[in-house]
C-alpha cells in the first residue's frame, strides 16, 4: 500500500442556473495512491471534468475538502496554489486548443519551466526541452515548430511534454486521446505509461471510453450524475461489476470482435437533470433492482471485502 | 451499388487535393457495409459525392456510381433532387443537432420529407410518421411528433433522422458516424434499432465510421480506406480474422478493447499523409513495415484474394 496523494472527502460543487442549482459534483469521497494510475468513466455530462477542475482548484468547491500529499487545499487562495500547480499537471483533450498557435514548441514547453523558475541559464532550458522531445519520440528540429506545422499525434505529444515539463507527481488526463486517431493512440498511451514508470507519476484519467480506461488504469472509478458509483480495482471491475449502472454501461460498450455483440440493452432512458436528480439513489427511474427504499434513502458509499466501494443498497 | 474508379479533386488554396483516387467498392442490397478509414482518408467525401452534396471546390475527374443501372453522376441537379436523394438514397449526419430545423416540430419536418418524397394522401401522412418514430422504438410517439428539437435529447434526436427517412421509404441509407455524438448507452440504443430495422426490412446501409467496434456489432462487409484510396474490401468476421493488407492489420490491432494490455496493442509510426502531396506508388508505403520496393513506384490495384475480399497491396 502506497501513501495517498490526492484525497477528496465529499466534494460538491453546485453551479446556480435559471432552472435552480445544477449538481454538477455531488459528494464525492476519494482516494488516489501514489504511483497509481486512475481512470474514471462516465457518460457526457457526469460531472468528471467538473471533478478534476475543482480537485485542481481551477473552480471553488461548494462543499468538501481537498488534500494534496496530506496537506488540506480546500482554503488555498490562488497565489497558494501557484506552488502546488507544479506538481499537479494536465493534458487536455483537443491537442489543436490546448497549445497557443502564436508560440513556438520550445515556447510552449519552456514557458512552464520559466513560469516556476526551474531554469536558470538559457542553455539549461534549451537542453530540458531537448531531453523532453526526445522523452515523447521527438526531434530536436521540432522545437522551432508552430503548433500548426505538427499533427494531431504530435501537438497531443507536446501537450504531455509541457506537463511533464516542470516534474509534477500528478498528471490529470482529461480525454487525452479522443481527438486523435486510433493509429497514433497506442504511441500516446505508450509513451504516457513509460514516462510514469520512469518519474514515478501518478495519473488520473477521465474518459467516456471504457475500452481506453481499460487499458491504461490500474484503479478504475465509474461516475454517474455527480456522484462516483463503484470504484475498485480495475480487474474486480470489469470481471464483475456490482453496481447496476456500472454493468450497464460495460454491457453497452461495442467490442471489436466479430463473435461478441451486444445482445441484451440493460441500461434504457437516458441520464436524468443534475438540476433535479431523483430523490433516494440517483440511479433509482432507469435500475431493474429499483425497490422502495432507493426511491427514498441514499444508498451509502460502502467498502466491501474485496476492496472495491460500492454505493447500491444490494450490497 | 457500384462506385468505379472514382476519382474527386478539391481546389485549394495550397493547390489540388486528391480526396479520392480510384475508389472501387460494391454495395449489395440488403447489407450493411462499412467505410472505415481514419481523419481525412476520404470516407465523407465518398458519401457526399453518392449524394451529390460535394462543396464548390470540389471536382469529380472520373469514376461512374452505378446505381441500379444508371451512373449517378451523369444525372443532373434536378435529377438528383427529384429522383435520387431522399427517396432512393439518404443520408444522415454525425450531428444531429445541426440536420433538424429548430423552428419546426417533428411531425412538421418528417411531413414535410414525405410530402416531397412519397405521394401519399393527406390523411395517411400522419400514420406513416407515427409508424415511422415506433419502428426506431421512440416512446411515446404521438406526443413526441408535437415537441421540438431542443426537447429531444441527442440520441433521440438521431432516432427522430432515422424515422424521417424511413418515412420516406429509400433503398439505401448512407450513414456518415452518425453514432460519435453519442454516449456508450445511447450509442447501444441505437445499434439496436438500427439491427432490429435490418432483420424486419429490406435495408441497406453504407455506414461510414472510424469506430471498428461499431463496425463488428453491424456489418457484414466491409470496405478500409487509407489517405483517398481503398486498400481492402472484405468481410466484418475477415476484417478481425484475416486481415490481408498490412494497413488493416495494424489498424485492428490499435483499436483499445482488442486488448486490454497496452503492450498488446499495435502502434503505426508517423501519421495520416496529407492528401495535398501523397506520397507517390502505395500510399501506405512510408508507414508500412512491409515495404518493397516497388511500393514507392507503383500504385498497387485491388486484387481478389478469395470471393468478396480483395486487397491493394503489392505483398499480397
Amino acid at each position: 500500500m502506497g501513501s495517498t496523494l490526492l484525497e477528496v472527502r465529499n466534494l460538491k460543487k453546485h453551479f446556480p442556473s435559471t432552472a435552480g442549482w445544477v449538481k454538477a459534483v455531488d459528494g464525492i469521497d476519494l482516494k488516489i495512491e501514489k504511483g497509481k494510475s486512475f481512470g474514471l468513466v462516465g457518460e457526457s455530462g457526469c460531472g468528471k471534468s467538473t471533478l478534476i477542475r475543482v480537485m485542481l482548484k481551477l473552480l471553488e468547491p461548494t462543499a468538501g475538502q481537498i488534500f494534496f500529499d496530506g496537506q488540506e487545499i480546500t482554503g488555498y487562495s490562488f497565489k497558494e496554489m501557484r506552488a502546488l500547480r507544479k506538481e499537479m499537471g494536465m493534458v487536455f483533450e483537443d491537442p489543436h486548443l490546448a497549445l497557443n498557435p502564436r508560440m513556438t514548441v520550445f515556447d510552449i514547453i519552456s514557458r512552464p519551466l520559466k513560469i516556476h523558475g526551474l531554469a536558470r541559464k538559457k542553455g539549461d532550458l534549451t537542453v530540458q526541452v531537448v531531453e523532453l522531445l526526445q522523452s515523447m519520440g521527438l526531434q530536436t528540429e521540432h522545437m522551432i515548430r508552430f503548433p500548426h506545422e505538427l499533427s494531431g499525434g504530435q501537438k497531443q505529444r507536446i501537450g504531455v511534454a509541457r506537463a511533464l515539463a516542470v516534474e509534477p507527481q500528478l498528471i490529470f488526463l482529461d480525454e487525452p486521446t479522443s481527438a486523435l486517431d486510433v493509429s497514433v493512440q497506442t504511441k500516446i498511451l505508450k509513451l504516457l505509461e513509460k514516462a510514469r514508470q520512469e518519474r514515478d507519476l501518478t495519473f488520473f484519467f477521465i474518459s467516456h471510453d471504457i475500452n481506453l480506461i481499460r487499458v491504461v488504469a490500474d484503479i478504475m472509478g465509474v461516475m454517474y450524475l455527480g456522484k462516483i458509483v463503484e470504484i475498485g480495482p480495475k480487474e474486480l471491475l470489469l470481471d464483475d461489476p456490482h453496481h447496476p449502472y456500472t454493468r450497464g454501461l460495460f454491457s453497452a460498450v461495442p467490442e471489436p470482435d466479430p463473435d461478441h455483440s451486444i445482445t441484451e440493452i440493460q441500461l434504457t432512458g437516458e441520464v436524468p437533470s443534475p438540476v433535479n436528480p431523483p430523490p433516494g439513489c440517483n440511479f433509482n427511474p432507469r435500475c431493474p433492482h429499483a425497490d422502495d427504499r432507493c426511491r427514498v434513502e441514499e444508498p451509502e458509499f460502502r467498502e466491501l471485502a474485496d476492496g472495491r466501494r460500492v454505493a447500491c443498497h444490494l450490497y | 451499388m457500384r462506385i468505379e474508379d472514382l476519382q474527386v479533386a478539391f481546389s485549394t488554396e495550397e493547390g489540388p487535393v486528391e480526396a479520392l483516387d480510384g475508389v472501387e467498392l460494391t454495395i449489395h442490397q440488403g447489407t450493411f457495409h462499412g467505410l472505415i478509414g481514419e481523419t481525412g482518408c476520404g470516407k465523407s467525401v465518398t458519401g457526399q459525392t453518392i449524394m451529390g452534396l460535394l462543396d464548390n471546390n470540389a471536382r469529380i475527374k472520373k469514376g461512374r456510381i452505378m446505381y441500379r443501372e444508371q451512373d449517378l453522376l451523369k444525372l443532373s441537379s434536378r435529377q438528383m433532387e427529384r429522383q435520387i436523394r431522399g427517396n432512393e438514397i439518404a443520408m444522415i449526419f454525425q450531428d444531429p443537432g445541426s440536420s433538424l430545423n429548430p423552428l419546426f416540430t417533428i411531425k412538421n419536418q418528417i411531413e414535410e420529407a414525405i410530402k416531397m418524397y412519397r405521394p401519399v394522401p393527406r390523411e395517411r401522412r400522419e400514420g406513416l410518421i407515427l409508424e415511422a418514430l415506433q419502428q426506431v422504438k421512440l416512446p411515446d410517439a404521438r406526443n413526441l411528433m408535437h415537441r421540438y428539437p431542443h426537447q429531444l435529447s441527442g440520441g433521440m434526436k438521431q432516432r427522430v433522422m432515422i424515422a424521417m427517412m424511413l418515412a420516406c421509404n429509400p433503398r439505401l441509407l448512407i450513414a456518415d458516424e452518425p453514432t460519435t455524438a453519442l454516449d456508450v448507452s445511447i450509442q447501444a440504443q441505437f445499434i439496436k434499432v438500427l439491427k432490429d430495422l435490418k432483420d424486419n426490412l429490406d435495408l441497406t446501409i453504407l455506414y461510414i465510421t472510424h469506430d471498428l467496434a461499431v463496425i463488428s456489432e453491424l456489418c457484414d462487409y466491409v470496405s478500409v480506406m487509407y489517405a483517398g484510396r481503398i486498400v481492402e474490401n472484405l468481410s466484418m468476421y475477415d476484417l478481425f480474422r484475416d486481415p490481408c493488407h498490412p494497413y488493416t492489420e495494424k489498424l485492428v490491432n490499435s483499436v483499445l478493447g482488442v486488448s486490454t494490455r497496452l503492450d498488446q496493442l499495435e502502434e503505426i509510426p508517423g501519421s495520416v499523409p496529407r492528401l495535398i502531396n501523397p506520397p507517390p506508388g502505395c500510399r501506405f508505403h512510408p508507414r508500412c513495415s512491409e515495404v518493397l520496393p516497388v511500393c514507392s513506384q507503383e500504385v498497387p490495384l485491388l486484387k481478389e484474394v478469395k470471393g468478396l475480399h480483395s486487397v491493394a497491396c503489392h505483398r499480397r
